[in-house]
């Protein structure tokens, strides 16, 4: 059985297209109103209401980096490129911009739609993807950390695989990081270094 | 002197779904006839007919045929969903518009199409709301092969699981099939507490018939246990199914009887598929009437015409405000459990102000 996709709630969603005006605004802005969304339309500034933006369309052919208030590849929404010129260097801007999905020029009566479905998808795949890259490298920078917590915790007359295993059980109880319980446990010892005694009072 | 405009008529007249399609096709036949001979109304229509005999690889070539080798440049017609997305890319380079009447599975707004039936909050959704309170939340999906059966039933599921219930069984037969025994068996093994039907033509009476006969060795699948619901069944089709219909619930903007829609005068429509049909030309007539050269105009030039504001279309989705009204197959007879009036169509569910609720009647309890 097919678990249901899951389709993004665009009741009160806001897009903001980014493109001079021209027929082509105008068949967007009939899509995204029959869909049920606000739309405005600017060029060649963003408004600093673009901010709250749920979607930004941005043109691809006139498009240059100073016209977004974000680093490249750091929107806080879906980005959708209308692309007219297929040219190897304007579909490379658009990906450095960090583009979800894409719109094809002229754009007619549909394509929209699947447009919206498919940037929100492949956003928020990068955002869990971001967020779980970012707490793997904290991770890796606290093995240091564990190392020193270890040999600690050994110390007190424990083998490594002991250290450890207790560590894991710090952890556990708090749950906590390995990383998190390693903290603590250095900042504890470290300041009661000097009596060579561990005490757990965990 | 009335003007006269072509209008273009896309029905099969033979083929597995021909019925629905003849009945869309009388509806469209007597707005005409009732227009021509108004005198409110300035102008004639001249109907231009292409047969796609249920045939999809016909509907695409017929219909640019109507755009190019006549006036006409509004076309009713289309009557399963596949067929409308087929026609759509010709519409739109020849500037034509379809009337597309019958209900269908939403997430669509084409600026060359007009939406004369129900869309899923005008089916789908009530229907299911109404249902959950009187027998359950347990539920079997049933759907021909195709977008509107695959669709209805995402949807339903959606619905069902958010609403804590569950689907116990999803299955599908090619359009035209009758092999319905595995769905029966499903069903019989789940006792369900309803069944949504999406089949559509022969596979869907195959089904009913099936059904109906577990329903007389079992009690529990009938319809005050376990009823079957339909979101597209309408009078048309009472004949071909014959008894084993009996106590089925549908859900349409009109069953015989009812009169808050179409607009006009005319109430006596055999089914929706007539009422739909009638009010696509009538609402045409209504945004021509008066505007010569109006018919040369793009769909959306017209609804923007002061005329426009006489019709139930919505200028943005081109869908329309509809009456939602369940209704009950007893002795052979729809008769309405439930109505709503005046909801207007939500096709991407955006709009949860357009999605009409059941609300129950408390009951005081005395002591």
């Amino acid at each position: 059985m097919r678990p249901p996709l899951h389709i993004p709630d665009l009741s009160a969603a806001h897009a903001v297209i980014l493109h001079r005006p021209h027929t082509l605004v105008q068949a967007i802005i009939r899509q995204l109103t029959a869909i049920g969304l606000n739309v405005s339309a600017s060029w060649p500034e963003l408004g600093p209401e673009v901010l709250g933006a749920d979607f930004v369309f941005f043109d691809v052919d006139m498009g240059y980096d100073e016209q977004f208030p974000w680093a490249a590849c750091n929107a806080p929404m879906p980005l959708i490129a209308l692309i007219g010129s297929e040219a190897p260097g304007r579909i490379e801007w658009a990906i450095a911009q960090g583009s979800d999905a894409q719109l094809l020029k002229p754009v007619g009566d549909s394509g929209v739609y699947s447009a919206l479905l498919i940037a929100r998808q492949s956003f928020e795949a990068r955002q869990r993807l971001q967020a779980e890259i970012s707490d793997l490298r904290t991770r890796l920078s606290e093995r240091q950390t564990v190392v020193q917590a270890v040999t600690l915790l050994a110390a007190s007359g424990k083998c490594d695989a002991d250290a450890y295993g207790h560590l894991r059980q710090l952890a556990m109880s708090r749950r906590e990081t390995i990383e998190q319980a390693a903290q603590r446990v250095v900042a504890r010892l470290a300041s009661e270094r000097g009596s060579n005694v561990y005490r757990d009072n965990s | 002197m009335k003007r006269p405009i072509e209008i273009g008529l896309l029905y099969s007249k033979e083929g597995s779904y021909a019925p629905l399609a003849q009945a869309c096709r009388r509806g469209a036949l007597q707005a005409i006839e009732d227009i021509n001979v108004d005198s409110e109304f300035d102008i004639e229509l001249i109907p231009v007919e292409r047969d796609p005999k249920c045939n999809i690889d016909l509907y695409e070539p017929l219909c640019t045929e109507i755009l190019r080798e006549t006036s006409a440049r509004h076309i009713v017609g289309c009557v399963i969903s596949w067929s409308r997305k087929e026609v759509i890319p010709g519409l739109e380079r020849a500037g034509g518009t379809l009337w597309y009447t019958l209900p269908y599975e939403g997430f669509e707004a084409s600026d060359h199409v007009v939406y004369t039936h129900a869309c899923p909050n005008q089916h789908l959704l009530p229907l299911l709301s109404w249902a959950f309170p009187r027998f359950g939340r347990r539920c079997y999906l049933t759907g021909s092969n195709y977008i509107w059966g695959w669709e209805m039933n995402r949807a339903a599921r959606a619905v069902i699981t958010d609403n804590g219930g569950e689907v116990l069984g999803e299955r599908y037969l090619p359009i035209g099939d009758t092999d319905i025994d595995r769905m029966i068996a499903e069903i019989k093994a789940t006792r369900p507490s309803f069944v949504l039907n999406s089949l559509i033509g022969e596979s869907s009476y195959a089904f009913l018939r099936a059904y109906a006969a577990m329903g007389q060795e079992d009690p529990y699948f009938t319809s005050k246990t376990c009823p079957v619901l339909s979101c597209n069944l309408t009078e048309c089709e009472i004949d071909s199914i014959g008894s084993a219909a009996e106590g089925l619930i549908s859900v349409g903007p009109y069953f015989v009887g009812w009169e808050s829609w179409p607009l006009g005068t005319r109430h006596d429509f055999a089914s929706s598929f007539e009422a739909s049909s009638y009010s696509a030309v009538r609402t045409l007539a209504t945004l021509l009437n008066g505007k010569p050269g109006a018919e040369n105009e793009t769909l959306a030039d017209l609804l923007h015409h002061s005329n426009a504001a006489q019709t139930l279309i919505d200028p943005e989705t081109h869908h329309t405000t509809l009456p939602v009204l369940i209704a009950q197959i007893q002795d052979g007879v729809f008769q309405v459990l439930q109505s709503w009036e005046g909801i207007p169509a939500d096709p991407y569910m955006t709009h949860p102000d357009r999605h009409p609720q059941d609300v129950q009647p408390k009951l005081s309890v005395i002591k």
